[in-house]
C-alpha cells in the first residue's frame, strides 16, 4: 500500500573505508530490509569482496550514533556505520 | 550543572589542567583519582593517528562515564580524547573521577579506562617510516573489560 522504499546511509569506517574505498554510500532499496543482516546481503550481492568485509564477525555496528549489537534492526531514514574492533585510550 | 564531562581534541590535551578543573570543585568529594594515556616509543613509530565517529563515540563515552557515575557514585567524571596525529609522549586519553572516598574513585578510573578500550568508537593507526598500518585490539583488553562487566553484573544483582 505504502511506499516500502527503505533508504539507509551507510558509514564505512577506519580501515573498513579503505577495504571498501568509500565513506559513505545511500542505499535506497524497493525491497524491505529489517536488519543489518539484510544489508550486507543486499551490498554482497553487488559486490562479493564488501560484503564479506562487513560480513566479518569482528565488524561493530553503530546505528543513528549508538553502538548496537548484531544483527542490529534499521528502518527507513537510519544510518548505519560499519565499523572495525574499537582501539582507543 | 552536569556532571559528567566529555570532550574529543583536535589538539594536545592539557592533563594537568585538565586535572585542575575537577580537583576543589565538590564539597562532598574527598577523593579524585585520574589516568592519563600516552603514545609509548615502539619499534618504528613515527606517528599515531587516531579516528573517531563524530557523534557516536561522544555518545559511547558519556555512557562509559555514566554507569560509572551511577556505579560508584561518582560526584564528577571527565573523559577528554585527542584524535589526529600524535607522537611518542603525548597524552592520547585523559579520564578522572571524584568520589566521596578513595576506593571509589580509584575502581571508577580503572573501569572506565578498560572499558573505553574496547567500547568507545576509536580506530588507530601507526605510521612509520615504511608506511603505514591500523591497529587490532589487544586480547589483553578484551578481557579486562570482560572483567568489569562481570564484577559489575555481579555486584548490582
Amino acid at each position: 500500500m505504502g511506499d516500502r522504499t527503505v533508504k539507509l546511509t551507510l558509514h564505512f569506517v577506519a580501515a573498513l573505508r579503505d577495504r571498501l574505498g568509500r565513506s559513505e554510500m545511500v542505499l535506497e532499496s524497493p525491497e524491505p530490509l529489517t536488519d543489518s543482516e539484510d544489508v550486507v546481503a543486499w551490498i554482497a550481492a553487488r559486490d562479493p569482496d564488501a560484503g564479506a568485509a562487513l560480513a566479518h564477525q569482528s565488524v561493530r555496528l553503530i546505528r543513528n550514533n549508538q553502538i548496537a549489537p548484531r544483527p542490529a534492526p534499521v528502518a527507513d531514514g537510519d544510518t548505519l556505520a560499519f565499523c572495525p574492533p574499537f582501539s582507543g585510550g | 550543572m552536569d556532571p559528567i564531562l566529555i570532550r574529543i581534541h583536535d589538539t594536545p590535551l592539557s592533563p594537568a589542567q585538565e586535572l585542575a578543573a575537577v580537583i576543589g570543585r565538590d564539597g562532598g568529594c574527598g577523593a579524585i583519582a585520574s589516568f592519563v594515556g600516552q603514545v609509548r616509543q615502539e619499534d618504528g613509530l613515527v606517528a599515531l593517528e587516531l579516528e573517531h565517529y563524530p557523534g557516536g563515540t561522544e555518545a559511547a563515552l558519556r555512557e562509559i562515564a555514566e554507569n560509572a557515575r551511577v556505579h560508584w557514585s561518582l560526584k564528577r567524571v571527565a573523559i577528554h580524547h585527542r584524535v589526529g596525529r600524535m607522537e611518542a609522549g603525548e597524552p592520547i586519553v585523559f579520564i578522572a573521577a571524584a568520589a566521596a572516598h578513595r576506593r571509589a574513585a580509584f575502581e571508577a578510573v580503572g573501569y572506565m579506562i578498560d572499558v573505553l578500550k574496547t567500547q568507545a568508537p576509536f580506530w588507530k593507526r601507526l605510521h612509520t617510516a615504511d608506511g603505514s598500518h591500523w591497529i587490532e585490539t589487544r586480547p589483553d583488553d578484551e578481557a579486562a573489560t570482560s572483567a568489569w562487566l562481570t564484577e559489575l553484573q555481579n555486584k548490582d544483582a
